[in-house]
């Protein structure tokens, strides 16, 4: 299979899932007005979901190290000892996750370990809708965020997914989220701008309509004038956070591009709770170590950089950020330094409320389950305390009675 | 204001979709009547509709069940035909010499709306649309039937599921509320009494082939609309064409998506009378004849879809041959308009609600990509110190505001941005 994008994910599963045509499409200059009009009051808490699509392997995100198994299952693509971050006596980051090894010591980072759900599903489009319908046993078509949305006050601008079409995660049964198109950014420039600006004078002759055609594209303008300075500028970065080289894939990978948007509408008081933004590319069936560890370094830096754009503005104490992946990848390498669809893997938690460390068991390399990682953590104990302690809502409207929690939150 | 040149343009802008390089300046020596009739009258040979090759569809069968490998190559197959039913319809607009016949298609796919998001089937979509095209400027009688025997239409309104002793009053009650007669010209009665008459349709989905099934239709007479006896569905279609409700309320459609949206139809509009006979042509000729097309508040905005190919007949573009052509829906989206996918039964919006601002910036975003994509010969026809007053006669606009002649003055000399700011001002998003 090839690299396989969230896009196709979401092509192939059309149908399958409600998602798409349905869901309201916005642009900047909504969320700007909304921004200005009705902030989102300081203090609320804000998630933004990181979804990996491809399934990202977790043994070569944290390596554990020490353990000779690691290193005699996957002799082409295990990391040498002295090349990994370690973060414990046993278990390292990938050498490209300088930046979040940083917010690690910080103690902002949660690591969540053996992650998955009963019963795995190793196909990319199964194993992904269970993730984001939180519903491994049976198909359903609303997203354990999006059945949140449901319970929420009725609002285009309250979940925001970047880009045009809204994943699984965000349909809900009534109500759904939003989608803001990364292209959705283009204001008129220039001298063409300044014509454009020309045109939207009102005029004596306009009739009602060509009046309201002038008008909107005036405010189109005069919003924009508003907004634009927090667009255009890249919140300062804080200085207590050293920039870090290498690791990078190299320039503006999409994930920064669309946390940096997300950063700037969390600065201008957008009113939305949850936001979700993805990365693909982790189907890494051959020449895995260069692929994965060049996409790692842009998550890890993307969302370093993010939350330090938090830090000068008053909401860094407000946002949680999660990542996942849809599995992880097996123990054992396949002959062309790659490996295949595995099963369980960790999610970070990544915020100043967030009490660091590791939580769940890692899953042993010796008793594996017909070759894979045994699942130690569900992910409903995850989505449950994301929902009761950062959104602060009841879990069971979402996820219904469950009882598992990890508390990673800082209470 | 010449009025004139006020009834010309709007003859072009709403009774075909724009004017080509030329065509405005011929139509202004030849002055509205001979305009009218001309516009009126189909020609014996549509050669430019006639190079549009029709689209490549196939029966696609019914959809696999989710997760199964089958799906992918399914979704593949249906994004494929439905992308080639979509450049077939807007080159069919852009190419066609008889601007009217693919107005009217327009205008009766938004009357019967129906959208390929629960259809799924291109084939069946292409099916309805071909039905449009033949009955366009004809009698609604035969259109009614042909509609209540169209699959899409049927399944779209979930006709297949109306049964006798079960029956589903969804595709009824629009018949009487959006197709037919006009909301509040009927009783709740009257609906359940028109769906027994429609019950016993069945269908096959990926091709839109109708069946009817007597097994499934109810026999017991009912009492519709002051009328007591059992009606077969064609009967109860053509019984509900005969209602001089029906008569007033196509009118009013035409009055709305040809003559204004904001204004009332006036009880004179010529429409009404020209309609007894139920033929389209009849009708559609009274209202372009009608004083009223010369009343200055009688303005329309141009929706989405009528300003781009509009704007591609001025450019010379033909949408199937633009760089990346699914692109068009891309943008066409963001305006809130893509053909075959109307947002519900009722159609489209009209009037203010295409002009937003979001939808401000999207049309110039649009507008760039076309711009860039043609050569403007018929600008660069036009000697520099003419192009601001004589580009009015290019695109077919009424009359520029000294606003937006001063825009486009300063921009004379940068023949894209010219056309991008004509294309985009206020007196070419609105039909003056």
């Amino acid at each position: 299979m090839d690299t396989l994008t969230r896009r196709k994910f979401l092509k192939l599963t059309a149908g399958s899932v409600a998602v798409g045509a349905a869901a309201p499409l916005l642009n900047i200059a909504d969320i700007a007005e909304a921004a200005i009009s009705r902030p989102l009051p300081s203090g609320t808490p804000i998630l933004v979901m990181v979804t990996l699509y491809g399934g990202n392997d977790g043994l070569n995100t944290v390596i554990p190290f020490k353990d000779p198994i690691y290193y005699s299952s996957r002799p082409d693509i295990s990391y040498k000892e002295e090349l990994v971050l370690p973060l414990d006596a046993e278990l390292a980051f990938n050498p490209a996750m300088k930046s979040m090894k940083v917010l690690w010591d910080q103690k902002k980072v949660a690591i969540i370990r053996g992650v998955g759900y009963p019963n795995p599903d190793r196909s990319h489009f199964s194993s992904m809708a269970k993730w984001q319908t939180a519903s491994p046993e049976k198909h359903i078509n609303t997203g354990w965020l999006g059945r949140w949305i449901d319970t929420q006050p009725s609002d285009s601008m309250l979940a925001i997914s970047l880009g045009s079409v809204l994943p699984p995660l965000f349909a809900g049964g009534r109500l759904s989220g939003s989608v803001l198109p990364l292209g959705g950014l283009v204001i008129p420039q220039g001298s063409l701008g300044r014509q454009c600006q020309q045109l939207a004078k009102p005029s004596r002759m306009d009739s009602n309509l060509m009046a309201a055609a002038a008008t909107s594209m005036r405010n189109l303008f005069s919003v924009s004038t508003e907004v634009q300075p927090i667009l255009k500028a890249p919140a300062p970065v804080a200085a207590d956070l050293p920039v870090v080289n290498g690791g990078n894939a190299g320039g503006d990978s999409n994930l920064s591009q669309q946390l940096d948007i997300v950063a700037k509408l969390i600065a201008a008081g957008a009113p939305t709770k949850v936001w979700s933004v993805s990365l693909g590319g982790f189907d890494t069936h051959a020449n895995e170590a260069n692929a994965q560890s060049a996409l790692l370094g842009v998550v890890s830096d993307s969302i370093a950089r993010f939350m330090s754009q938090l830090r000068s503005t008053s909401r860094s104490q407000d946002v949680t950020v999660a990542v996942y992946s849809e599995f992880g990848r097996r123990v054992v390498g396949n002959g062309s330094q790659g490996t295949d669809h595995g099963t369980s893997g960790p999610m970070f938690i990544v915020g100043e409320k967030v009490n660091g460390g590791f939580y769940g068991d890692q899953p042993s390399l010796k008793n594996l389950i017909s070759g894979d990682l045994a699942v130690t953590t569900d992910f409903r104990d995850v989505y449950a305390t994301l929902l009761e302690k950062v959104l602060r809502s009841p879990a069971e409207q979402t996820l219904g009675r469950w009882a598992g929690r990890t508390q990673f939150m800082k209470s | 204001m010449n009025a004139g040149r006020l009834e010309i343009s709007r003859l072009y802008q709403r009774f075909a979709f724009g004017p080509r390089p030329g065509e405005f300046t011929a139509a202004l020596k030849a002055g509205p009547a001979q305009t009218r009739n001309a516009l009126l009258a189909p020609p014996a040979q549509d050669i430019g509709a006639q190079s549009v090759q029709p689209p490549l569809l196939t029966d696609l069968g019914q959809r696999p069940k989710p997760n199964t490998p089958e799906l992918a190559d399914f979704v593949l197959g249906i994004r494929t035909q439905r992308e080639a039913l979509m450049l077939w319809w807007l080159d069919l607009m852009v190419k066609s010499d008889h601007g009217l016949t693919e107005r009217m298609v327009w205008f009766w796919h938004g009357h019967w709306a129906t959208s390929m998001s629960k259809v799924d089937h291109p084939l069946a979509m292409y099916k309805q649309n071909q039905s449009f095209r033949a009955h366009a400027l004809g009698d609604l009688t035969a259109m009614s039937r042909a509609m209540l025997n169209d699959g899409a239409l049927q399944f779209w309104l979930d006709g297949q599921t109306n049964t006798k002793g079960k029956p589903n009053e969804n595709l009824a009650r629009e018949f009487m509320e959006l197709f037919l007669l006009g909301v509040n010209r009927y009783t709740e009665d009257d609906v359940k009494a028109l769906s027994k008459s429609f019950t016993g349709y069945q269908l096959t989905s990926s091709t839109g082939e109708v069946r009817f099934n007597e097994k499934r239709h109810d026999f017991a007479p009912v009492a519709l609309l002051g009328t007591t006896r059992h009606f077969s569905g064609e009967e109860a279609s053509d019984y509900l064409v005969g209602k001089s409700d029906c008569q007033k309320f196509i009118a009013e459609r035409i009055w709305y998506r040809f003559l204004s949206s904001t204004e009332t139809m006036p009880n004179n509009f010529s429409a009404v009378s020209a309609y007894s006979s139920r033929n389209m042509l009849s009708a559609i000729t009274a209202a372009a004849t009608d004083p009223e097309m010369q009343k200055v508040k009688n303005q329309m905005a141009k929706a989405p879809l009528e300003w781009f190919i509009a704007a591609c007949r001025a450019l010379e573009l033909t949408p199937s041959q633009l760089k990346r052509p699914a692109q068009i829906s891309a943008h066409l989206n963001k305006l809130g308009q893509i053909p075959f996918s109307p947002p519900n039964v009722g159609g489209w919006p009209a009037g203010e609600a295409w002009l937003s601002s979001a939808s401000a910036q999207y049309r110039i975003e649009f507008a760039t990509w076309l711009v860039k994509q043609s050569s403007l010969r018929a600008l660069n026809e036009i000697p520099v110190e003419k192009r601001v007053v004589q580009s009015a006669d290019w695109l077919g606009v009424a009359q520029w505001s000294p606003r937006t002649q001063a825009a486009l003055r300063s921009s004379v000399n940068n023949p894209t941005e010219f056309t991008v700011l004509a294309l985009t001002s206020p007196e070419y998003v609105v039909s003056a």
